[in-house]
C-alpha cells in the first residue's frame, strides 16, 4: 500500500480540493447518455476483469486457507481415515490458550523482549552497515556486500547449528575462550540452560540472519538520496550527526517503516532458531517462545483446533502492532 | 498454519497424482496375483545407510511371486507423521498400500481406523507363537495387531573395555557398582566423561524408573494415570540425577544433550560408559575406526542386581485399508518373516521381530550383540500404549523433568509432581 494513502493531512485535502472541480466539469443534469453509461461500467468493470486471473489464485492459495484456520480455531477437529471430524466448540480454544498461564509467565514475555532486542539491533546494525556500504568505493562495496549476503543466504538451519556450536557448553570456541579468560568455569558452564543467555545467543543468531536484508534494504534508499540535500546542510553547518538525523532519517522514514514492520513480523514468529537450540523443543519451559509453545500445541499435541486458534491470535496480534507502528510513525511525520 | 495446509495440498496432489497412476489397473481376481498392480510402499530413511539394494531385491522376487510392481518412497522420520496423517485424512486413495510405522505412531494411527486389522491374517500363516512378546505387544490395541513387527532395538550398557581393562573394572552388575564404577573412571580419566546423564535423551531416564520399580504411567480400568512421582519412580530418578548432580560424573554440558550428542564425543572418545542403542556399537567402529576391539556391552544393571528394564522400541510394517490390501500383506510377510527380515536386521544392525530369527542372532554370540538380546527378550519395556503418550514425548514433559532437575530449578519431587500433572492433564484431554 503506497504509504501517502494513509495520509489524512490538510495538505492532501487542498490536492483533493483542486481536483474536484474537474470531477464535477461531467456533464450534469439528466441522465447519463447509454453510451457513456456503458463506457463507465466498462471502466468500472475492466480493472477488476484483469485482475480476476490472479484474484482467483490468491482466494484459492491464500483466502481460502485463512478461512479454514478460522473455523478449525472454533473447533475439535479429530483425524480419522478418509475425512477427519469438526465439531464447533465455540470459543473455548481461545479462552484455554489466553487462561494458560505459561502464555503470560514465559511464552509471551520471552517473545516480546526477544523480538524488542532483535528488532532495534537489527535495523540499527543494518543501517550502520547501510551507511558503511555507502561510503565504500565500488571493488570494496562488492566485496562487503558479497559478505554480507552470504550471512543472509545461509539457511536458518545451518546458521544455527554455527551458532550452537561456537557456544556449546564445555568444548565450544566462545566458553573456551571464556574459560581462559577466567569468566566462566567450561566444565559447569552450560549457556544454554540460563533464559537469559539462551536468548543472547539466539539474538546474535538471528541479528546476524536478518540485518543483510536491512542493510540492502536501506542502502538502496540511500542512494536515491540527493547530494544536494547533504551539501546544503553542511553549508549550514550541520555535522554528520545531525546530517544523518535531519536529512537521512526523513528522506528515507518510508524504508525504516518497512524494514521495521518486516523485521517485528519475522522476530515475533522465529521458530527454527529457537527450536534447534539445545533445550529449545520445550525441554527448557523457561525459553519457550510463541512459535515453539503453539507447533506444540498443535502439532505435537494433535490439536490442530487450538494450533489453529494460537494462529489467529498470532495474526492479529501483529496487525495491532503493524498498524500501531505506521500510525506512530505517520503522526511523527506530520509534526515534522 | 497457511505453509502446512499449503504443503498438505500439494502433498495430496501429489499423492492423488501417483494414487491415479496406480488405481485403475484391473485387477484379476486370484488372491495374490497382482499382475500389473503397483504397490506403493512407505519406508523410513536413516535405518539403512543404503535401502536401496535391499528393496530392489525384495521388488524383484515379489514381481517374480505375484507380478506386482512396488514402488518404495522413503520417508523422512522428522516429517513423515504430518504426511501420515495428510493421507490418513485424503483415504484410500491416497495412503500407502504398505508403511514402515514406528510401534508409538500405531495407537494414534490405529485411532483414526486408518490400519488394517491383521491379527487373523498373523494367525492364519501360523506368526503369531514366534513374535518377540514386548514387540507385539506395543503394536496390539484391545487384542488387534496393527501390522507385523518387522525390526527392533533397545538400549543397554556400552562400554570402552579398553579403559575398563587397565583400571581393573569389570562391567557394573547393580546401581551401587554402577556408581563406584564410575567414581573410579572420573578420578583415574579426568578427560573422559564417566556416564553421560543426558538431560535431552527421554529413554536414558526411563530405565531408571522402571528399575526403581516406578512407571511412567498406568491403567486402571480403561484410564491412563502418571506414574512418574510415586515414591519409586522418584528413588529411580534421583538415582539417576544424582550422578550428575552429586557425584559430578557428568558435567554441564550434557545437561542439554541429546542421544545424539553422546554418539559423538563417544566416537570422539570422550565417554568412557555410557546407555546406547544395540544399533550403534557397529555405526560407531565405523565412523571411529581406532575404536575397534575397544568396546565392550552389558545389560542395564537393576537397582540391586539383574536388570532394570529398557524401552524396545521399533517399527511394525502396517497394512492401510487401501485398495491393495490382500497384496499389501503378501508383502508385508515377504518383507518381515525369512531370509529378508534376517538380511535388513543384518543391515542395520537391529533384531528381527520373532524369536526364532532372533535365537539365530543370539547363537553367534557375538559379545556387542549378545548383552542386547538378553536385555531385549528378558528386560524390555514399552511406553504407555495410548495416542496420549505420543502428545506426552512431543511435549518433552520428561526431559523437561530432567533437565530441570539437573539445572537445579526444582528438586526431583517438584520436577516430577509437575510432571505428574502435565502428563494427567494429557491424559485427561
Amino acid at each position: 500500500m503506497p504509504p501517502e494513502s494513509l495520509i489524512e493531512d490538510s495538505a492532501h485535502d487542498d490536492v483533493a480540493a483542486t481536483t474536484s472541480p474537474v470531477k464535477s466539469s461531467r456533464p450534469r443534469g439528466g441522465r447519463p447518455s447509454p453510451t457513456l453509461r456503458r463506457k463507465q461500467l466498462g471502466r468500472t468493470t475492466r480493472p477488476w476483469l484483469l485482475l480476476l486471473p490472479s484474484l482467483v489464485v490468491l482466494a484459492g492459495l491464500l483466502l481460502w486457507p485463512l478461512v479454514k484456520v478460522g473455523i478449525l480455531s472454533v473447533q475439535d477437529y479429530e483425524v480419522k481415515f478418509g475425512g477427519g471430524v469438526g465439531v464447533y466448540t465455540g470459543f473455548d480454544h481461545y479462552k484455554d490458550l489466553l487462561s494458560d498461564g505459561d502464555l503470560w509467565r514465559t511464552v509471551l514475555p520471552n517473545t516480546a523482549f526477544f523480538a524488542v532486542a532483535c528488532v532495534a539491533l537489527t535495523v540499527a546494525l543494518g543501517t550502520l552497515a547501510a551507511l558503511l556500504l555507502q561510503r565504500l568505493g565500488t571493488t570494496w562495496r562488492v566485496i562487503c556486500s558479497t559478505a554480507i549476503m552470504a550471512a543472509w543466504a545461509m539457511p536458518a538451519v545451518t546458521g544455527t547449528y554455527v551458532w550452537v556450536w561456537l557456544f556449546s557448553a564445555g568444548d565450544g570456541m566462545m566458553s573456551q575462550l571464556a574459560g581462559s579468560l577466567g569468566l566462566i568455569d567450561p566444565e559447569t558452564t552450560n549457556w544454554f540452560t540460563e533464559r537469559l543467555s539462551f536468548y543472547a545467543i539466539a539474538t546474535l543468531n538471528v541479528v546476524h540472519h536478518g540485518f543483510p536484508f536491512v542493510a540492502i534494504t536501506v542502502l538502496a534508499g540511500l542512494l536515491t538520496i540527493p547530494r544536494e540535500l547533504y551539501e546544503a546542510g553542511m553549508i549550514d553547518g550541520a555535522n554528520a550527526w545531525q546530517r544523518f538525523w535531519k536529512i537521512t532519517v526523513p528522506t528515507i522514514k518510508p524504508i525504516f517503516l518497512v524494514v521495521t514492520i518486516l523485521s517485528t513480523i519475522w522476530d515475533f514468529k522465529v521458530f527454527t532458531q529457537i527450536y534447534l537450540m539445545p533445550g529449545g523443543a520445550g525441554s527448557n519451559e523457561e525459553v519457550l517462545n510463541l512459535g515453539v509453545w503453539s507447533y506444540q500445541q498443535a502439532f505435537a499435541l494433535n490439536d490442530y483446533g487450538a494450533g489453529a486458534a494460537t494462529a489467529v491470535l498470532l495474526t492479529l496480534l501483529l496487525l495491532l502492532i503493524t498498524i500501531v507502528y505506521i500510525r506512530t510513525l505517520f503522526k511523527e511525520s506530520d509534526e515534522l | 498454519m497457511r505453509k502446512h495446509v499449503i504443503g498438505a495440498l500439494v502433498v495430496t496432489m501429489a499423492l492423488g497424482l501417483s494414487a491415479c497412476g496406480s488405481g485403475d489397473s484391473g485387477g484379476d481376481g486370484g488372491e495374490t496375483s497382482g499382475k500389473g498392480k503397483t504397490l506403493t510402499v512407505w519406508i523410513m530413511e536413516g535405518t539403512n545407510p543404503d535401502p536401496k539394494p535391499f528393496f530392489n531385491e525384495v521388488a524383484a522376487a515379489f514381481k517374480k511371486k505375484t507380478g506386482a510392481t512396488v514402488k518404495v518412497e522413503y520417508q523422512q522420520w522428522a516429517t513423515a507423521q504430518k504426511k501420515f496423517t495428510t493421507a490418513i485424512e485424503g483415504g484410500p486413495s491416497q495412503v500407502p498400500d504398505v508403511a514402515e510405522v514406528g510401534t508409538t505412531w500405531i495407537p494414534q494411527f490405529a485411532e483414526t481406523g486408518g490400519l488394517v486389522d491383521v491379527t487373523d491374517k498373523v494367525k492364519d500363516s501360523g506368526l503369531n507363537d514366534d513374535l518377540v512378546e514386548g514387540l507385539a505387544d506395543a503394536g496390539t490395541l484391545d487384542g488387534k495387531q496393527y501390522g507385523m513387527p518387522w525390526y527392533a532395538g533397545v538400549r543397554g550398557l556400552l562400554y570402552r573395555k579398553d579403559i575398563f581393562e587397565k583400571h581393573n573394572l569389570k562391567a557394573p552388575t547393580n546401581w551401587k557398582e554402577l556408581r563406584d564404577t564410575a567414581l573410579v573412571l572420573k578420578e583415574k580419566e579426568p578427560g573422559m566423561i564417566p556416564f553421560p546423564v543426558a538431560g535431552g535423551a527421554e529413554m536414558f531416564a526411563t530405565p531408571f524408573v522402571w528399575g526403581a520399580g516406578g512407571e511412567l504411567a498406568i491403567e486402571e480400568g480403561g484410564k491412563w494415570k502418571s506414574g512418574i512421582n510415586s515414591p519409586e519412580s522418584v528413588k529411580g530418578i534421583t538415582y539417576y540425577t544424582d550422578l550428575a548432580k552429586k557425584d559430578k560424573l557428568s558435567p554441564a554440558k550434557v545437561t542439554t544433550w541429546t542421544e545424539k550428542e553422546v554418539a559423538t564425543d563417544f566416537q570422539k572418545g570422550k565417554v568412557a560408559m555410557t546407555l546406547s542403542g544395540n544399533w550403534t556399537p557397529k555405526a560407531f567402529v565405523q565412523a571411529a575406526p581406532d575404536l575397534e576391539g575397544k568396546l565392550a556391552a552389558a545389560p542395564i544393571p537393576g537397582e540391586t542386581g539383574g536388570m532394570s528394564k529398557s524401552f524396545l522400541g521399533g517399527s511394525y510394517l502396517s497394512t492401510f485399508k487401501g485398495e491393495n490390501q490382500d497384496l499389501a500383506w503378501e508383502y508385508v510377510k515377504m518383507v518381515t518373516t525369512g531370509e529378508f527380515a534376517t538380511k535388513w536386521a543384518e543391515q542395520t544392525n537391529y533384531f528381527p521381530g520373532q524369536n526364532s530369527l532372533l535365537k539365530e542372532v543370539q547363537a553367534k554370540n557375538d559379545p556387542l550383540v549378545a548383552p542386547f538380546a538378553k536385555q531385549m527378550t528378558e528386560a524390555g519395556a514399552t511406553v504407555p500404549k495410548t495416542p496420549a503418550y505420543g502428545q506426552i514425548q512431543a511435549t518433552q514433559v520428561v526431559t523437561k523433568m530432567v533437565q530441570s532437575i539437573l539445572t537445579g530449578k526444582q528438586t526431583v519431587q517438584e520436577a516430577a509432581d509437575q510432571a505428574a500433572d502435565e502428563m494427567d492433564k494429557i491424559f485427561a484431554s
